[in-house]
């Protein structure tokens, strides 16, 4: 019975909650948590959630701003996969036995991957457009570097984990590790890379919407703008759009991801 | 021709076809997608006043790599001043609260809403017979999720900044909201893949519905419950100094306003910290992971 006291589980979940309720001693509870007026503004914007403002312009300024964000995530998520592919294949150490070679070359291309994904889309974006201004190519590659790394490691850990035997026969008939890698893995792993490749794209677009935040347009900055004007119907119309575009590109990879995956 | 057999008379795939079909149809979507949206973005680009491509980005990088590194500014970096890296330690303080506080709120919503989120133990086939209650709080459960994650957490603090007076509440809110979507559909696709045995067997003994749900669902879907947990803390942060920049908490406020000024060494200083977070975030969630098996 003792043992269980201090099993592993609990263990965790005791650890859990220490840790909330450590974070709730952080917050200043003595000032006002809500402004003046906060629970009025609350109000007004839950009410204008059933008054979008749906006029033409505003419809329109959507669809335009819907397509801003679709061709960022896009852009984004093809220089993904041009980082993620590669630097995955070599991460994943199938092409090298050699001992240091081997591990030199997985060790700098995860080192490389964990960079690139540990720093946040907006944030890159941010330094992107302090480096080199308000671009939209700034916004590719603000998307495309961290969802690189993403994809990067998750490529790597599929093409490990594939079923041993098909390889070995392909070596056994005498096939070098990049045929292997071409005839063998690579062909066994793509339906969960693909899979998870759209799961990605589906966060993209999300990711897209924010990017405005730092001045490149899409919806996030209709959104904002909304916001700066208290023009809380306006906002919900554009909140809407990227609901409606987060569940269509959701519901397009769900089929492609039923399909491949069976 | 008699001795050949008919190709006609073959058994036919019924599905090999179809699955086809979806798929070209998205490779094809996918292919004129990325042609249109590179095409956007470029066009985008050459109306601007410098293009992307050109000599004038690269020195305005190197330019800017040097701000960074604060050399030949004349002033003292902030990452060598003792009292700046003090001060932005408290700062990752609150940032790391601010996100433990966000998972948990995301924890608690979740927690409490997963199961009744799950298709097969609502609607499906392990669903108790005629109850059209339980098909309602599944369906406003699901639609809830939708909307949570739907709209991104930067959005969220936003919107609740009007309602919140600014600091690490608000951002912990957003990231709640956001995050609790997320985890909620997460954990219920962990209950659809259960091992229906277990829940038939409650059933048969003549347990009710939320006899069944609290004995026979919650104990098999926690272990995951939990892992899906930490790898959301890892997420949430990343995000973290991101909601920071609207909701005035933590190192995201700091670095919207050192990006302001200018202050570009005191921005470096900032992302070391940022890292350390997130590479210790990503060290403990690993370890704790391990006890959650």
């Amino acid at each position: 019975m003792k043992a269980r006291l201090l099993e592993s589980r609990r263990l965790l979940t005791l650890i859990l909650v220490g840790a909330f309720l450590w974070s709730l001693l952080n917050v200043n509870w003595a000032e006002g948590l809500v402004h003046p007026g906060g629970l009025e503004a609350l109000g007004q914007i839950a009410l204008a959630l059933f008054q979008p403002r749906l006029s033409p312009d505003i419809l329109a300024a959507g669809a335009q701003a819907s397509w801003t964000t679709v061709a960022y995530a896009v852009t984004g998520m093809t220089l993904a996969l041009a980082i993620g592919l590669p630097l995955g294949v070599v991460a994943s150490g199938v092409l090298t036995r050699v001992g240091w070679v081997r591990r030199l070359n997985v060790g700098s291309a995860r080192f490389v991957l964990a960079f690139f994904r540990s720093i946040h889309e907006l944030v890159w974006a941010w330094l992107f457009v302090a480096a080199v201004g308000l671009s939209p190519v700034a916004a590719v590659l603000a998307l495309g570097i961290p969802y690189g790394g993403v994809l990067g490691r998750i490529y790597s850990e599929l093409l490990q984990d594939v079923p041993e035997g098909p390889l070995r026969a392909l070596r056994g008939a005498g096939a070098s590790e990049w045929r292997v890698l071409w005839y063998g893995r690579l062909p066994m792993a793509l339906p969960d890379m693909l899979s998870y490749t759209f799961y990605r794209f589906e966060c993209g677009i999300r990711s897209a919407a924010i990017l405005s935040f730092v001045g490149l347009g899409g919806l996030g900055y209709q959104i904002q703008i909304s916001l700066a004007d208290l023009n809380y119907g306006r906002m919900w119309t554009f909140v809407l759009f990227l609901i409606l575009l987060v569940l269509l590109v959701g519901g397009w990879s769900g089929i492609v991801r039923r399909r491949l995956v069976v | 021709m008699s001795e050949l057999p008919d190709v006609r008379t073959f058994p036919r795939s019924r599905t090999l076809p179809l699955r086809l079909d979806v798929l070209c149809i998205s490779a094809i979507v996918a292919v004129v997608l990325v042609a249109a949206s590179w095409l956007t973005v470029l066009n985008g680009d050459r109306i601007q006043q410098h293009g992307f491509f050109s000599t004038e980005t690269l020195e305005r990088s190197l330019t800017f790599l040097r701000d960074l590194l604060g050399i030949g500014t004349g002033r003292t970096p902030a990452f060598a001043q003792w009292e700046e890296w003090r001060k932005a330690a408290t700062l990752a303080y609150d940032t790391l609260a601010m996100s433990v506080l966000g998972i948990g709120f995301a924890a608690i919503v979740a927690f409490a809403t997963f199961m009744f989120g799950a298709r097969n133990v609502m609607v499906g086939e392990l669903a108790p017979y005629g109850s059209w209650v339980w098909r309602v709080v599944f369906v406003l459960v699901r639609g809830l999720y939708i909307a949570a994650r739907g709209i991104p957490e930067l959005v969220w603090a936003m919107v609740i900044i009007f309602v919140l007076s600014p600091g690490l509440l608000p951002g912990a809110v957003a990231l709640g909201l956001h995050n609790s979507g997320i985890l909620g559909k997460l954990a219920s696709e962990v209950v659809e893949g259960l091992d229906p045995r277990p829940i038939r067997a409650m059933r048969s003994t003549g347990a009710g519905h939320m006899q069944v749900m609290v004995y026979a669902v919650l104990p098999q879907a926690l272990p995951r419950f939990m892992t899906y947990l930490l790898y959301r803390w890892e997420v949430i942060i990343r995000t973290t100094i991101v909601v920071g920049f609207v909701a005035a908490g933590g190192l995201g406020l700091q670095f919207r306003l050192s990006m302001n000024q200018f202050h570009y060494t005191a921005i470096a200083m900032l992302l070391v910290w940022y890292l350390i977070l997130v590479v210790g975030v990503d060290l403990l969630a690993a370890g704790l992971r391990r006890l959650a098996r």
